[in-house]
């Protein structure tokens, strides 16, 4: 009995080796957000539809389970790893085996810090420039302003995200940017709302009332944005008139707000990065090399599209135009 | 002879842990009153036919908090903790959701409609959370289970619960009878506001009117000893942590009316600490035997002023915790056994002295 059963698993393993299937393993960090969820299933999708066999492994919000994850794809001898990491360092040890395994780590959405010393321990980075994106809402802010012709003080309320985390550092000093470079412009309040909605709406409810004038609202996620908006109705004004609001993201929720006049801008933040993946691992198969570090094309979504969003003079998109294509 | 029960009626209430509580909150109230007077401006609000101001905001946003220690309170009296309570907030949002839109599909754009009418949607979602919180009160009353091992299951559990019901999704509704619950007003109040005085109100007219609130309390210096002096422990303790699983509930409902959205992830998140504060703020006892509805109110209003306080006044938000842990800490020292022995024993010497009897 039990030598049928080793030659059963000795048969189903050369099958395994004999279709000579690309074995490509993702460790995704857990499911934090609808943006976390988007970006999992587009990664997932695109390379199950690329006919490769997916290891996945959800961490669940921890780290250690992100180490395990990867030292059982080193086991499993995966061909390929791609990797969101958790936190930033603490990764030495484990990045170090990947190495030596040979195995390419492509990694997506964050990029760890470690104490190599040079980048050659992964094959590419993809992923969001935070900075970039709190520029682009200044700089929307700033063109919008003077598109309408208004002059003097532009009072802006931010809520930031999460204190410490990658996209609020990024996008407050992006933002930051702008704001120093136009004395016209100024943040009469800033405060954490944590990237969520309940928070983003009490805080906003005290902004409303802390400070007198309020022109702009910048969220530094749409969440915060799209629950600040029912602060504002409460405090009897018209969001999307008496306050400009701008978030960030660019989630489904944000377009339908901004279509219903409610919001006026979101700058975006795409989770969707399948796509690349697969070109990286189809490009290395063929033999390509790819640049370390990559940002994927993101837009400013507005009411009405045309607004001036950087220094090489591209303009914002109208989000009417583009809600049928958001998925999440 | 007058002069006496005066004296002995302002020994009581310094004595009173509810005293510490309402001196804190305007200790507090006071610095804000300093700093910035305008903090107590209210106004009414034409276009939303209420009352505007940041202390209408500290009742309206203790609301969940609130109802919540209400029952966190009557558990805690039975010896008991519920840490589900902020699980079942999520819950209770994904389900309310969910079943308003269950067609996403169909019509993915939020509109001023529900599939399912308004009173099914409330039903199913505080029928649900009763439910889960009667599984509480089995582990705990049947099976004897430790309450915290007990309900830190929901606690785990209940966000995937929550995560299952809605697929992962965080759907947004326009529906306008839900989003009366959170943003609706009745008497220039908040709707949040009233569902919460009437809470208060059906808890203090079903423990103190009539002898259930001294059974939890019996039940809560020794189980053993009420249930052979004839009281049905086991029943008492499944009725409290329905109780607290229901109320959860409504906060779940006042919650997710609030931003007209569910949040599986952040939903409820930590309420169950919050509640347990609210609750010892109010002088609860985590050994059980006692509870105290004022100064559970008073506990939840405290952690709400000094949240809104920070958010008035632009302190970093990172500040709320140190802030809370030392308010919290001052007013529980200050109602410690062995301190107010001491305060008293003071106040004792000093009135003696006063009265030229030191040697007495």
């Amino acid at each position: 009995m039990k030598k049928i059963l080793v030659l059963i698993l000795a048969l189903t393993m050369m099958v395994g080796v004999a279709s000579a299937e690309l074995k490509v393993a993702f460790s995704q960090i857990g499911q934090e957000s609808d943006w976390r969820t988007a970006n999992t299933d587009d990664v997932k999708k695109a390379i199950v539809d690329a006919g490769w066999e997916l290891i996945y492994d959800d961490a669940q919000q921890k780290q250690e389970n992100q180490v395990k994850a990867l030292r059982n794809f080193i086991t499993q001898g995966v061909d390929y790893i791609v990797f969101t990491a958790i936190v930033t360092t603490g990764w030495d040890d484990v990045l170090a085996e990947v190495k030596e395994a040979e195995i390419p780590l492509i990694l997506i959405d964050r990029l760890p810090e470690t104490s190599f010393g040079n980048d050659d321990w992964y094959t590419c980075y993809f992923g969001g420039d935070f900075p970039f994106e709190g520029y682009k809402a200044g700089m929307w802010v700033k063109n919008y302003f003077e598109s309408i012709g208004h002059k003097g003080d532009i009072n802006i309320v931010r809520l930031s995200g999460t204190t410490g985390s990658d996209p609020q550092i990024g996008r407050t000093k992006g933002f930051d940017e702008v704001v120093a470079a136009n004395p016209n412009m100024k943040i009469v309040y800033d405060q954490t709302g944590n990237f969520t909605r309940a928070e983003g709406q009490a805080v906003m409810e005290a902004a409303l009332k802390a400070v007198p004038k309020i022109d702009v609202l910048w969220a530094e996620n749409d969440d915060m944005a799209l629950g600040a908006i029912e602060a504002i109705k409460a405090a009897g004004k018209v969001p999307g008139k008496d306050i400009i609001i701008i978030g960030c993201d660019a989630v489904k929720a944000a377009f339908e707000a901004i279509v219903a006049g409610e919001m006026n801008a979101t700058s975006e933040c795409t989770p969707l990065m399948g796509a690349r993946v697969v070109e990286v691992i189809k490009g290395l198969e063929a033999g390509q090399t790819f640049d370390k570090v990559v940002h994927p094309v993101e837009y400013v979504y507005d009411m009405n599209g045309g607004i001036v969003i950087d220094d090489d003079g591209n303009v914002s998109l109208k989000a009417a135009d583009h809600i049928n294509e958001r998925l999440y | 002879m007058m002069r006496k029960r005066m004296k002995l009626d302002t020994e009581r209430i310094t004595k009173s842990k509810l005293f510490w509580a309402i001196v804190a909150e305007l200790l507090i109230l006071l610095v804000c009153l300093i700093i910035r007077p305008d903090f107590f401006s209210i106004s009414y609000q034409p276009s939303s036919g209420m009352l505007y101001g940041s202390l209408i905001d500290i009742l309206n946003r203790s609301s969940e908090i609130t109802i919540i220690a209400m029952g966190m309170m009557l558990v805690i009296a039975t010896a008991g903790t519920d840490l589900s309570v902020g699980s079942l907030v999520a819950v209770s949002g994904a389900l309310a959701l969910r079943l308003m839109r269950w067609d996403l599909d169909l019509y993915p754009t939020p509109g001023d409609w529900s599939i399912t009418p308004l009173y099914l949607v409330i039903a199913a979602s505080l029928g649900a959370c009763l439910l889960m919180g009667s599984f509480n009160g089995l582990l705990v009353s049947r099976w004897n289970m430790q309450p915290i091992i007990a309900t830190l299951i929901l606690m785990v559990a209940g966000r995937g619960i929550a995560q299952v019901i809605t697929g992962g999704k965080q759907m947004t509704t326009m529906f306008s009878p839900f989003k009366f619950i959170a943003h609706g007003s009745f008497l220039y109040l908040p709707m949040p506001v009233i569902i919460t005085a009437a809470v208060i109100l059906v808890i203090y007219l079903s423990t103190r009117r009539t002898a259930f609130g001294l059974f939890i309390e019996s039940v809560g210096v020794n189980r053993s000893a009420s249930r052979v002096s004839g009281l049905n422990a086991r029943r008492i303790i499944m009725t409290v942590y329905m109780i607290s699983g229901f109320l959860a509930g409504i906060s779940g409902l006042i919650y997710s009316s609030r931003i007209i959205s569910n949040d599986s992830n952040n939903a409820g998140q930590g309420y169950e600490m919050d509640a347990i504060l609210a609750v010892v703020i109010g002088g609860g006892n985590m050994a059980g035997g006692k509870f105290n509805i004022a100064g559970t109110v008073m506990g939840s209003l405290i952690i709400r002023t000094i949240i809104t306080f920070v958010y008035y006044f632009g302190v970093a938000a990172e500040a709320i915790m140190v802030f809370k842990a030392m308010i919290i800490a001052v007013v529980i020292i200050l109602q410690s056994e062995p301190i107010r022995r001491m305060l008293e024993k003071r106040s004792r010497m000093r009135r003696s002295i006063q009265g030229g009897a030191l040697h007495e």
